[in-house]
């Protein structure tokens, strides 16, 4: 059986989107038929990341229910090496389409929370989807908390900024943990992360304030910055450390290590 | 039914008719006591479809948000098999959907002798 991933923040600018991107293409190279979901309807960006500027049907469409799940599919397995698929469902970018999920009401919302919910029979079950990762919005949307009440496993990404801290303690305690979530931290662009003391002391944040299992810890590495967007360098760049980082995340997501 | 239709049928049929009376009154009694416990004292009229999205779901407490979110993710399902899911009783499921209906966040669908509780958009049904 499948499992849905929601990729996670309290605020903005962590890296969900790279984090998504890049381990939804890590678990197509492992040979996993993978599904990238663009949840992020108030800021899309997968259409960019991809250089697919433009879809016949968006998952804005699936969710207003004018089109079924897999009219929005758009595979680019061809771009993973090996065995495993990738497809990806993207989010409307027009101003239009944004302004048009951002006035829905909250009838709109428990049927959006049902048409995701149906993601597990149509997909997982039906046509036997490895893994779903949906790439979300920042902080307490709507369309970001039907993403975490539809997985089964949360991939909040955080990094070492006070407030990103605060908040993101404060969301395990009163999102994740209330919705009886499976959570898991990654700490992304930590500093000087080869400094024994300066990990002992992310280990600790990890353990007494988040409280929750490390999913993996992401350098602040210069070549993804650099890159700005244009890599999926689990893909573009295997080599890199990024990279390796991805397949060891994606490998604990799969042996169920997340407790 | 007129008496003598009801005398005609087989001692099984009725008992099964009164099993199915007894089930029934069993849960208004449930409803009843959940509403005593917490302090309800307005009649219980079931309010017109409120909506059950994921804002309500974290503002419910605890015991009922577990009920909630299994009857969404189930879609339909009775209170045995919401209990099965939840690892509480079924009389406690019991209590705490019927207690969701009368707030207007589930239906209730009775079939034959079993009682199906589900969130208003499953009425629509899915593509």
């Amino acid at each position: 059986m499948g499992k849905i991933i929601a990729v996670h923040s309290y605020k903005g600018g962590t890296g969900k989107t790279l984090l998504s991107v890049n381990l939804a293409a890590t678990f197509a190279k492992l040979g996993k038929k993978v599904c990238l979901f663009d949840l992020d309807f108030r800021a899309p960006s997968l259409f960019a990341i991809l250089k697919i500027p433009t879809a016949e049907n968006w998952l804005n469409d699936y969710l207003n229910n004018t089109c079924d799940i897999n009219k929005v599919l758009i595979d680019i397995s061809s771009r993973i090496p090996g065995k495993g698929s990738l497809f990806v469902g993207l989010a409307n970018p027009s101003t239009e389409a944004i302004r048009d999920m951002s006035a829905k009401d909250r009838k709109w919302e428990m049927r959006a929370l049902g048409r995701l919910l149906h993601l597990r029979n149509a997909l997982l079950n039906d046509q036997h989807f490895d893994y779903i990762v949906m790439d979300t919005s920042p902080g307490l949307q709507y369309s970001s908390i039907n993403a975490i009440v539809a997985a089964d496993l949360v991939a909040v990404a955080t990094t070492g900024d006070r407030s990103d801290v605060d908040g993101t303690s404060r969301m395990l305690k009163e999102l994740y943990n209330l919705f009886e979530k499976k959570t898991g931290i990654v700490l992304n662009k930590v500093l000087d992360s080869t400094a024994k003391s300066r990990r002992d002391e992310l280990y600790d944040r990890v353990k007494n304030v988040y409280k929750v299992p490390l999913l993996g810890m992401v350098p602040c590495f210069c070549e993804v910055l650099r890159a700005e967007g244009n890599f999926i360098f689990s893909q573009d760049k295997p080599d890199h450390p990024f990279s390796a980082l991805l397949t060891e995340m994606a490998k604990k997501i799969d042996a169920n290590e997340v407790k | 039914m007129s008496k003598e239709q009801a005398f005609g049928r087989k001692p099984v049929a009725i008992l099964e008719k009164i099993r199915e009376n007894l089930e029934r009154l069993n849960e208004k009694i449930e409803v009843m006591i959940e509403l005593q416990r917490h302090d309800h004292r307005e009649s219980p009229t079931p309010i017109q479809d409120v909506p059950l999205d994921v804002m309500t779901l974290l503002s419910m407490p605890d015991h009922l948000r577990k009920t909630a979110m299994t009857v969404c993710r189930s879609g339909r399902a009775t209170a045995d098999e919401i209990a099965q899911q939840t690892c509480r009783a079924r009389a406690v499921e019991s209590a705490y959907l019927n207690q969701l209906v009368l707030m207007g966040y589930l239906k209730k669908e009775r079939k034959g002798r079993k009682a199906y509780f589900f969130a208003e958009r499953d009425v629509e049904g899915e593509r």
